[in-house]
């Protein structure tokens, strides 16, 4: 046996045990669009809801005769449709991605074990900024979400690429900060969801998209 | 060559070593994600995976959901050592090499 082929045999080893282990269809495209798109859905919020950081935002209070409870309903709608247009959007990258490069992607045991680990601390904390929200407790919600959504990704991060763990780390301590931070709540959700997706989108294609290009 | 020594016989095969791997790594698999993932047909995969429940590297339990039959492949212990055993050696004639 020559140098080289046992350097191969080592690589492709190395390969299929993290091709395997790993759910790799993730795109990191799918996450910067995320990004953008919760960056488009925070401007639609501040607008809405005026935030104080902005006065543009602010001053378009005076025109508006919306009662504060409606327009938290409305935001927490603007992230409902957010969410969902995300959720279809990694899905339908990722079946993508899996497609180019032929790497597995089933609705088998392992991806069902993923999602059920990203989905239970989301939807118990969708259900709790909920019920936050029906109580006319504001102050609260965008912290929940972010810490949520942090521990969702924490909890499901072994089945693909470390990176999302620490986005979901960022997630986590941005939501802390956030609980103990008054009146910047939409500030705080836009660093979270919008900033933090962007910068680990790009970390993410660098890393890995565009070295299997 | 005693610089090759430690290598598993078994191991030399492209196939055997990949399902190796994925069980290294997952420690079970069952038929079909096997198939997909090493690209192979079933009667290939059939008589790797034998030849490797044969040297009691892996064991296969059979069950049926609904009424389709399902088989996992499960690593055993032995297989993890010999399978640990031939990357050591490998990565030891990869050192020697360059020394």
């Amino acid at each position: 046996m020559k140098e080289n082929e046992v350097k191969q045999t080592l690589d492709d080893i190395r390969e299929m045990m993290s091709k395997s282990s790993r759910f790799q269809a993730i795109s990191g495209w799918s996450i910067i669009v995320i990004g953008l798109l919760a960056g488009i859905a925070s401007l639609m919020a501040a607008a809405v809801i005026g935030v104080a950081d902005v006065p543009f935002f602010d001053n378009l209070q005076r025109y508006s005769t919306l009662n504060t409870p409606l327009k938290i309903r409305i935001a927490a709608l603007i992230a409902l449709i957010l969410f969902t247009v995300c959720l279809i959007i990694v899905f339908v990258f990722a079946i993508v991605k899996s497609k180019r490069h032929n790497l597995p992607f089933a609705f088998d045991k392992r991806m069902r074990q993923m999602l059920l680990d990203f989905f239970i601390p989301l939807i118990a904390g969708g259900l709790f900024s909920m019920a936050m929200v029906m109580q006319q407790h504001y102050g609260l919600t965008s912290s929940i979400m972010l810490m949520f959504y942090g521990l969702a990704l924490i909890n499901c991060s072994h089945y693909t690429y470390p990176i999302l763990r620490w986005l979901g780390y960022t997630e986590l301590l941005i939501g802390i900060i956030d609980c103990f931070t008054m009146s910047h709540a939409l500030l705080f959700w836009f660093l979270g969801f919008s900033v933090a997706h962007i910068l680990f989108g790009i970390i993410y294609v660098l890393m890995f998209d565009r070295k299997n290009a | 060559m005693a610089i090759l020594e430690g290598l598993n016989k078994v191991f030399e095969n492209k196939v055997r070593l990949g399902i190796m791997s994925v069980l290294a790594a997952n420690g079970s698999a069952d038929f079909a994600a096997l198939k997909s993932l090493l690209d192979l047909t079933d009667g290939n995969l059939a008589s790797h995976t034998r030849s490797l429940e044969e040297a009691g590297y892996i064991r296969s339990e059979k069950k049926f959901i609904g009424r389709k039959p399902n088989t996992t492949y499960l690593i055993t212990d032995a297989g993890r050592a010999a399978f640990a055993a031939h990357i050591d050696a490998l990565e030891r004639f990869l050192k020697d090499c360059r020394s």
